[in-house]
């Protein structure tokens, strides 16, 4: 990293490099309204792309940073902000992590509503990114009917957790609170509705003749370059390898129900949109599954012996609805954990979250901080296939195949 | 002599009524073409909020849905403050959006608007073809607007948009020609009298009328046809470095090629001011046939706003493609099948 | 349960036999199975266990011990294409000395690791020789010439000071 011989000052963050007489320098930046917070720096050569440069970084929030410095249970909030579309996913895996260093399983009822939470965010999760690869097409309809359709399942999961977004629901031993009774209902008939919908979807913008010409044979990924480059998710799923967290090592309940995975062979932009599309017909039968199983089955304990017994009686008063005006089924924040202190040790855990596979090691030394948290987000390791993918493609193929990666710029720089 | 007899000469007959100014100016020339813009507009949102489960704009006047939010854009940018950066080439910077306007205007005053004689604003035996001549003027000054901007994305931009227009503005020429194949003359006055009987051009010659549809939709920037001004790439090819007023013009002037190009295809294709026929007299004479013709105008116009709820936007090389390979042969059929027709005596 | 034993014994056998004697330990942690290798066997290490299957990164760590002077640098490695091995997830470390800090670079077997490698690059201060492109990913480099992610670091205040910051990022710089 020696300065240059020319005598130009060679800070590392710039990249001084030899242009070929022909190309074109053109910055998709980060105020362009195609492009969210980050910049591609692109060489063009005529209308061929003949390098390609992801500059990432402009929403790096330092969150493993922080988490050194909170609390065990702060760091859930924490560590939500990163992709607050899915932010059960998002989170899972921290707490199954320090769930291991700690020695607790959670009971069976709390690991079908933690399944229920995650498909139904895993459905909203999808249909943003199908909604912004419409938009950056060029084709507006697709993203106004996603958006809409997205608010009945963003609407289930405020009566399940309380809030639109920002859920914090798993916690340590369990859950926060349980379904309320008129759930089943208005889960099922959300299924049924969003049922028909992707049918319309197919029709107006995936067998559009239109859309399939810019769709079909852009960004073709073969099975080996996708394996090599380490790409997650429905993007690996679109170039032939079968490969999911929730079949080839089961979490939750994901192990005693039965789904299918949809795997495509071709691997280009259309197969990348519609694994998506697939994956949310596969994602409706499973919240079925999982609704009739929590009707089924009376209501028990959904959080962990060690950490009920220590609740004082108005909790217990409260989750039996004896307390008129605080509903029913609910706990508040355990006590325990606000000073909680876990055993020594190192522990890692993986999930499969909306974009592809999320991934956590969590190392603690006793304290009631963690020693050293390190997180790598599903869209951070699918930002390699950026600069090694692209190039060869005309300019106008770069919404086509970044819309189709399913981008989220936040998760990426957490 | 009476004052008000002077009134009305003068006035009424000589400077409104006169026909160049009055194509020119007012139907269906800048009065009306604001207006229709106006219209325009609005109904391609309430129609796009329509189909994808939305209200659209009613925010502004609630109780006829909003019809008044036009006015208001054009009031905001006519009050905004216009800034010109440094580094543009300043003259044709400010001249391009203005002379493209007044350039895309000018057929107007080629095309007669009634049968009777006092009311031509030019001798009407080649009107046809100067008419198609001049559409093809304005395009240039985008290009111009695009070099003088200095900017990577303008300059993109403008190049395909020269690629474009070169393609599709020679699909409506040919299109536009193919009519004259069928009835033997350039006069539009001709070519109408023709289509009273109710033999209308689209129908015997339906091919012509899609090729010159098609290539009108693709030359004339409106999402979703627009490639040299697609916002996910280019932050808006020739038009970005434009704010204020100059952007207002830019912005509408699509619209308003799009208007021309409509009352075009209205009096070759569709038959002009038929059924109706004009009486000597300034009301029944005049003003009545071009209102008929601005009408069939505006239903060809919202045909193809509705159109922005289903499509997508093609990629550069193959709207070429299209063009060059699909387009140009068909059009060129839709001629052949003209000269069948007038050599069969069908017409 | 026993057949998980077996399982797991058979892992353990499997990475002795592909390893031989690079290895110094391996310890059962919670999810993963740690090797731990020294710096100058890494890339023999790396090369052996992508013959045998392992053909991507999943993560890129590094933990600063200050007590003991030393760097902590593990690979998360795991297997697509090899349903046996997707179960398993090895954690190949090694441990470096905490003044100059150097490793060789896995880009060249492993593609996957190059941009997390750059990220271990500039917040800790660790060089990846032979790596392809080192430079900043996420920081600025005012901000990457203090490495944020040692436990020693203070946390800068916010200042509108820019000659102080330019004399401060100057002297701090290690390239």
């Amino acid at each position: 990293m020696e300065a240059s011989s020319s005598g130009i000052p060679h800070l590392p963050g710039m990249e001084i490099s030899e242009l070929s007489k022909n190309t074109y320098e053109v910055y998709i930046g980060p105020a362009h309204p195609g492009s969210g917070h980050m910049r591609i720096i692109v060489e063009v050569d005529g209308d061929i792309m003949v390098r390609v440069d992801p500059d990432i970084g402009f929403v790096h929030r330092t969150m493993e940073k922080l988490a050194e410095g909170r609390d065990w249970i702060k760091n859930i909030p924490l560590f939500e902000r990163m992709a607050i579309l899915d932010a059960c996913n998002i989170t899972l895996p921290y707490v199954e992590a320090v769930e291991k260093l700690l020695g607790t399983e959670p009971p069976e009822r709390a690991r079908y509503l933690r399944t229920l939470l995650c498909e139904i965010n895993r459905i909203a999760s999808h249909l943003y990114g199908t909604g912004i690869f419409g938009v950056f097409l060029g084709h507006s309809t697709l993203y106004m009917w996603a958006f809409g359709d997205r608010e009945v399942f963003v609407d289930l999961a405020e009566q399940m957790s309380g809030a639109r977004l920002t859920h914090s629901y798993p916690v340590f031993g369990g859950v926060r609170r349980d379904i309320p009774d008129d759930f089943p209902e208005g889960a099922r008939k959300a299924t049924r509705y969003m049922r028909n919908r992707l049918n319309e979807y197919a029709k107006i913008f995936l067998n559009n003749p239109n859309i399939r010409s810019r769709l079909e044979n852009v960004g073709v990924m073969s099975k080996n370059l996708a394996t090599e480059l380490g790409i997650v998710g429905p993007n690996l799923r679109a170039s032939g390898v079968r490969y999911d967290v929730r079949l080839n090592d089961p979490y939750e309940a994901y192990g005693d129900l039965e789904f299918e995975i949809p795997v495509f062979e071709e691997g280009d932009s259309l197969a990348r949109a519609w694994a998506r599309i697939e994956e949310m017909r596969q994602s409706l039968n499973i919240i079925d599954k999982v609704v009739d199983w929590l009707e089924k089955h009376p209501r028990e304990n959904f959080m962990h012996e060690k950490f009920w017994k220590t609740a004082p009686k108005l909790y217990k008063d409260v989750y039996t609805g004896q307390i008129e005006y605080a509903g029913k089924y609910r706990i508040k924040l355990m006590p325990l954990f606000a000073s909680l202190k876990v055993p020594p040790g190192k522990a890692f855990a993986r999930v499969e979250a909306g974009r592809g596979e999320m991934v956590y090691y969590v190392e603690s030394d006793g304290k009631d901080v963690p020693y050293r948290v390190r997180v790598v987000s599903p869209s951070f390791r699918n930002v390699i296939a950026f600069k090694y993918l692209m190039p060869g493609h005309r300019l106008m193929d770069l919404p086509a195949i970044y819309g189709s990666f399913d981008y989220f710029p936040p998760e990426w720089d957490r | 002599m009476n004052v008000w007899y002077l009134v009305y000469r003068v006035i009424i007959d000589d400077i409104i009524f006169y026909p160049p100014v009055y194509q020119y100016l007012i139907i269906p020339g800048l009065i009306a073409a604001l207006l229709v813009a106006l219209f325009i507009i609005w109904f391609e949102r309430k129609a796009a909020a329509f189909v994808q489960m939305r209200y659209g704009p009613r925010e502004i006047a609630p109780r006829i849905g909003g019809a008044i939010q036009l006015v208001a854009d054009l009031t905001r940018y006519a009050l905004q403050e216009i800034i010109i950066p440094e580094t543009v080439d300043a003259l044709p910077y400010i001249l391009s959006p203005i002379v493209m306007i007044i350039l895309a205007l000018l057929p107007l005053e080629a095309v007669p608007l009634t049968s009777i004689r006092t009311y031509f604003p030019i001798p009407p035996d080649y009107s046809l073809l100067i008419a198609v001549a001049l559409s093809t003027l304005s395009p240039l000054f985008v290009v111009l607007m695009s070099w003088a901007s200095n900017n990577k994305f303008a300059v993109v931009g403008g190049i395909r948009e020269s690629f474009i227009i070169t393609a599709y503005e020679l699909i409506a020429v040919l299109g536009f020609l193919s009519a004259a194949a069928m009835t033997q003359s350039f006069n539009i006055v001709n070519i109408v009298n023709m289509q009273m009987s109710g033999k209308w051009l689209g129908l015997l010659n339906p091919i012509a009328l899609l090729a010159v549809f098609i290539a009108v939709l693709m030359s004339t920037s409106g999402f979703p046809f627009e490639i040299p001004d697609s916002e996910s790439e280019l932050v808006a090819g020739p038009y970005t470095e434009y704010t204020g007023l100059l952007y207002g013009l830019n912005m509408g002037g699509g619209y308003i090629k799009r208007w021309v190009f409509s009352i075009l295809i209205a009096l070759v294709f569709l038959g002009g001011w038929a059924p109706y026929k004009p009486v000597p007299g300034i009301i029944t004479g005049y003003f009545i046939p071009s209102l008929i013709v601005s009408i069939k105008a505006l239903i060809v116009m919202a045909i193809m706003s509705f159109l922005r709820s289903v499509y997508g936007r093609y990629r550069v090389d193959q709207a070429l493609g299209i063009a060059w390979e699909i387009l140009i042969p068909l059009t060129l059929a839709a001629f052949g099948l003209g000269l069948a027709e007038a050599y069969f005596g069908v017409i | 349960m026993v057949g998980e034993v077996k399982k797991l014994i058979s892992i353990q056998d499997l990475l002795k036999n592909v390893l031989k004697d690079n290895i110094i330990s391996i310890e059962q942690n919670k999810g993963y199975l740690d090797v731990l290798v020294s710096t100058d066997k890494l890339v023999d290490s790396a090369k052996k266990l992508k013959d045998s299957g392992f053909d991507h990164v999943k993560s890129v760590t590094a933990v600063d011990y200050i007590g003991k002077k030393q760097f902590k640098i593990t690979y998360h490695i795991s297997s697509y294409l090899n349903e046996e091995l997707s179960k398993y997830i090895i954690g190949l470390s090694t441990v470096i000395n905490r003044d100059n800090p150097h490793v060789p670079s896995l880009s060249k077997i492993w593609v996957s690791a190059e941009f997390q490698e750059r990220e271990v690059y500039e917040f800790f201060g660790i060089v990846f020789d032979d790596h392809p492109d080192l430079r900043l990913l996420l920081l600025t480099p005012v901000i990457a010439a203090l490495k944020p992610l040692r436990k020693d670091y203070v946390v800068k205040e916010e200042s509108d000071d820019i000659e102080a910051d330019y004399i401060a990022y100057n002297t701090n710089k290690w390239w």
